[in-house]
């Protein structure tokens, strides 16, 4: 057995390889398998059991899966799933294999599915966010429920393979951005659910569809020539695409890699001169994953839980709205009831930097969750942010508008664009004078407070219920409680539309 | 109306460009462009990676098809039909290149030809030719966003990053999209692009120019459908910008119906390949060659050869000195030189397995010692290949190469290049196939029906098959 020192990643270059084996010529170029970070990706895919998830990361996940379906069932009824899904329909021909959310009867060819049922994920900015900053679930779930309906009838993956391949994805995902200290903050240049999220799909999807060790490898090499989108397509109507492309992207990266695509053994690893996964980050230090069969593989979402979002808009936007909301309890305390706008005089906020969030006049509903403005208003006047408060309607309340004219921003040096550490004050001075102050350190929702069960479960039948009979809501939340002890997936399956 | 953006100034230039603003230089070199893309694509209809892609997308149909080159009767949904003619364009790095570095037509032509088979109403020879230019000059003009773009990449594919976007160029200009639909598809597109240069060197790298085809239709399709992305795409850093280092976008002038535009395409002509491998394998091939015919013209032989300096640029993914994949070979400086020492030239044939085996040849790579001197800079507009060979007898022939047969200082002749294009297709299609292409290119501008290449293009001789590179799965 390899002492744990031995077991640290060695840099391997091409000239290292070559005096090796200077005498032999014919001697394959490429490293030994074992000793590559790529190739313990692969190997780790392959080999995770299901006995190693812990209670923990089977609570964790199941929770994850359950606010996915949720928030991707309220986001069929977005303009922008609906694009995407007359796009696919449009441009190719029936195919009824993988189930779309929320619409029954209507189903595409895998990848479509993928895709679509992505953009549903992250159509309205609902869903899960982590530590360094991601979506991981949305670009993993979709991909996995369309292999499970291109699955035969009596060879379905049983809820615990399914659970098994989803905290691969979420692995990796994890596991990939801890290569970079850049990932540890507000991204500036790649939208994250592009880049680790086409790799996590790909990973899951490579698990779900039994790939060899060797084949999962090269799956997740082919999904790096497919990941990667800007930040300035964020609090657009296309970043919901980041995710369904994450998504789709990833599962024919793992069906490709089957039919024997190769791509590049070094894809992860650190190549001088050469890049290849690093090309996304600035510093990047890549690190093998233990293998599954030596030690028992630590979960990342045992060490850091899941953030999940109480209203459909970027995370910072719920401290500010928990900070804000302080203020209203004080103000309706004050006023008996409302919160007229001609007694506000000034509404400061003290936020950490970061551009795509920072909008005074959004004029989309985009942009509008993802405005520190926007939402600090919405709860100042409300006492929350909901899903309502996006609507058309919901923009362009006078009463709004006048507020967010007097919204001013501050960046204090120690309030960092880091999700892990930031905060939101929102500081109201009144025309009388008086100043109330709101600060918010840890939303209800974040992961060092995170939503009860119940909660969890409300948030889900709210989302739900907007789509599916109340039967299957209750079916939903009664199979996912208890995924990792169904024989055969197709509960879940036949409720999501 | 588009506020003025650089992103805004895209999208009115699309729409504006008309055939009348097409110069005669731009439309002889397009159609050079086109020949050579045709070419090799129907010859990288005989790759492995092709035949999987192919098999692959087969799970996909659609109510309207395009049609896929060299497989009589195959057609596929446009977007898929894009991807695996744009692989078999790439599958073999025979494709043209450009500078700054990418190669624009792979991810152009097989987009465009899909689209135009789904029409409609189908275009016409010219306004394919205008389309074509447009995907091609909107790739030129984002390079020149970059001083880094101009040296030989390390961190992203350049097809992949302008690829895509030249292709949502030229689909959305072919549909007759609104400027800001243009502008739409551009930052649609933008969310497509990129791939790390890790790839290249691999089976994969084709999927590159297939995913910038398939990707920038695909982009084209949504805006149509009124699909938005940032309207600024071009200007931020946090935009296009992402996949540079240094990025100082600039707007493109109004385009005036009646008056001149200046397309990058005049300025900067592409290099055409003369054999499948990575461009900087040309330099070497020419000077390796060149030493070859000193060291026989004073009868010494290459068994005597006891080393061989090869002087090239710092290029670590082109720097392999014992390539196991044939992708490998055509991305080795040693393998080229060493070949073109035995052959007296690289060839198609070079990269099959049995050539690549010889074990004169493996004799030969044990010998190569790579300089990178500090004047060879990583440029495909500076770069220079020197090799050295030394003899046991003493003897020393050295030749330098510094702008080989084919490459935009020193362009193919027109017959060469036809030639180049009728040794490819001939793998592939009869006769009338192939003279049916050469002459609707030559008169593209008075074709009334530009789908007549996607006939021309499925007109097989029998018994086509497979190149044998590796194992395929057609044997």
């Amino acid at each position: 057995m390899l002492s744990k020192a031995q077991k640290t990643f060695r840099p391997l270059t091409l000239m290292t390889v070559r005096a090796l084996h200077k005498s032999a010529l014919d001697v394959v170029e490429r490293p030994a398998p074992e000793e590559t970070v790529t190739s313990s990706f692969g190997r780790f895919i392959q080999g995770v059991q299901p006995y190693h998830l812990t209670p923990t990361v089977l609570r964790r996940s199941k929770r994850m899966v359950l606010d996915s379906l949720g928030v991707s069932l309220v986001g069929s009824n977005t303009e922008v799933f609906e694009l995407a899904l007359q796009h696919c329909q449009h441009m190719y021909a029936r195919d009824d294999v993988s189930s779309v959310y929320g619409r029954e009867g209507t189903r595409l060819s895998p990848t479509l599915a993928a895709f679509v049922n992505g953009v549903a994920a992250h159509s309205m900015d609902f869903d899960d966010t982590w530590h360094p900053a991601t979506h991981p679930s949305g670009a993993v779930l979709p991909a996995l429920l369309a292999i499970s309906d291109m699955m035969p009838g009596n060879g379905k993956p049983s809820g615990l393979e399914l659970l098994v391949a989803f905290n691969v994805g979420i692995e990796v995902q994890g596991r990939l951005m801890r290569f970079s200290s850049e990932a540890r903050n507000i991204p500036k240049r790649f939208h994250p659910p592009t880049v680790v999220g086409t790799m996590g799909s790909a990973a899951a999807s490579a698990r779900l569809l039994s790939l060899d060790r060797t084949q999962c490898s090269h799956a997740l090499a082919i999904a790096a020539s497919l990941s990667g989108a800007p930040m300035a397509n964020a609090a657009t109507q296309s970043k919901p695409f980041h995710i369904g492309n994450a998504a789709r992207l990833g599962l024919e990266a793992a069906l490709l890699a089957s039919r024997g695509l190769e791509a590049s053994p070094l894809v992860l690893d650190a190549v001088p001169g050469v890049a290849g996964f690093s090309a996304f980050y600035e510093d990047y230090a890549p690190r093998s994953l233990v293998s599954p069969d030596e030690e028992v593989p630590r979960f990342l979402l045992e060490e850091q839980d899941m953030g999940f979002k109480r209203f459909p808009a970027h995370l910072g936007m719920h401290w500010v709205a928990d900070a804000a909301a302080k203020v209203h309890e004080t103000l309706v305390g004050l006023t008996g009831g409302t919160v007229p706008p001609h007694l506000v005089q000034d509404i400061l906020l003290r936020v950490p930097p970061s551009k795509y969030i920072n909008r005074p006049f959004p004029e989309s509903e985009h942009q509008a969750r993802h405005s520190f403005q926007f939402n600090a208003c919405t709860a100042l006047l409300d006492g929350e942010v909901t899903v309502q408060s996006f609507s058309d309607a919901a923009l362009s309340r006078p009463d709004l508008h006048a507020l967010l004219s007097r919204v001013r921003v501050e960046h204090p040096a120690d309030n960092r664009a880091n999700f892990d550490c930031m905060y939101a004050e929102v500081e109201v001075t009144l025309m009388t004078g008086d100043v109330l102050k709101g600060r918010c350190d840890t939303f209800y929702g974040h992961w060092r407070n995170p939503l009860s069960d119940d909660s969890l479960r409300k948030k889900f039948r709210n989302n739900a219920s907007t789509v599916l009979s109340p039967a299957k809501v209750e079916g939903l939340i009664a199979v996912v409680e208890d995924l990792e002890r169904l024989e055969d997936c197709k509960p879940l399956l036949n409720q999501i539309q | 109306m588009l506020s003025k953006s650089v992103t805004g100034s895209f999208g009115a230039a699309i729409c504006s460009l008309r055939s009348a603003h097409l110069t005669d230089a731009v439309v002889r070199r397009t159609k050079r462009m086109m020949l050579d893309t045709l070419g090799v694509g129907l010859l990288g209809t005989r790759t492995q990676v092709f035949n999987k892609l192919l098999q692959y997308s087969q799970r996909y149909s659609a109510q309207e098809n395009s049609r896929v080159w060299g497989r009589p009767g195959v057609m596929l949904p446009p977007q898929y039909a894009a991807f695996v003619n744009g692989v078999a364009v790439h599958s073999m790095d025979f494709d043209d290149t450009w500078h700054p570095a990418t190669h624009p037509s792979g991810a152009v032509l097989p987009a465009l030809l899909a689209l135009a088979d789904t029409l409609p109403v189908r275009p016409t020879g010219e306004e394919l030719l205008l389309a074509f230019s447009v995907g091609i000059e909107v790739q030129g003009r984002i390079m020149r966003f970059s001083k880094e773009a101009l040296d030989i990449p390390k961190r992203f594919h350049p097809p992949a990053v302008v690829g895509v976007m030249g292709s949502a160029a030229a689909t959305a200009k072919l549909l007759g999209l609104s400027p800001a639909q243009c502008a739409a598809a551009l930052a649609v597109a933008a969310s497509s692009a990129g791939a790390p240069m890790a790839n290249a060197a691999t089976q994969t790298k084709p999927l590159h120019a297939g995913n910038a085809a398939r990707r920038g239709l695909e982009a084209s399709q949504l805006a149509s459908l009124g699909l938005e992305g940032n309207k600024e795409i071009l200007d931020l850093e946090s935009g296009f910008g992402i996949f540079y280092g240094d990025y100082s976008p600039k707007e493109l002038a109004d385009v005036s119906p009646s008056g001149h535009y200046s397309w990058v395409l005049e300025d900067q002509d592409v290099a055409v390949k003369r054999f499948p491998a990575h461009l900087g394998m040309h330099w070497v091939a020419e000077a390796a060659s060149a030493v070859r015919r000193k060291l026989l013209d004073s009868n010494s032989y290459l068994s005597q050869v006891s080393r061989i300096t090869v002087k090239v640029p710092p290029s670590k993914y082109v720097n392999c000195p014992f390539p196991g994949t044939e992708h490998q070979a055509r991305h080795s400086f040693q393998f080229n030189c060493c070949t073109a020492l035995l052959d007296g030239h690289v060839s198609i044939d070079s990269f099959s397995s049995g050539q690549m085996n010889r074990s004169t040849l493996k004799d030969l790579l044990s010998k190569v010692h790579v300089e990178h001197p500090q004047d060879n800079h990583a440029s495909f507009d500076r770069m220079y290949g020197e090799v050295i060979v030394e003899t046991a007898q003493g003897g020393k022939y050295g030749a330098r190469c510094d702008t080989f047969y084919g490459h935009w200082r020193k362009p193919l002749s027109h017959e060469d290049l036809v030639k180049k294009f009728q040794s490819n297709a001939s793998n592939v299609l009869t006769p009338e196939g192939i003279e049916g292409i050469v002459h609707t290119i030559d008169r593209l501008d008075a074709t009334e029906d530009c789908t007549i290449l996607g006939s021309y293009l499925q007109m097989n001789k029998h018994q086509t098959r497979p190149l044998d590179f590796s194992l395929s799965e057609l044997d």
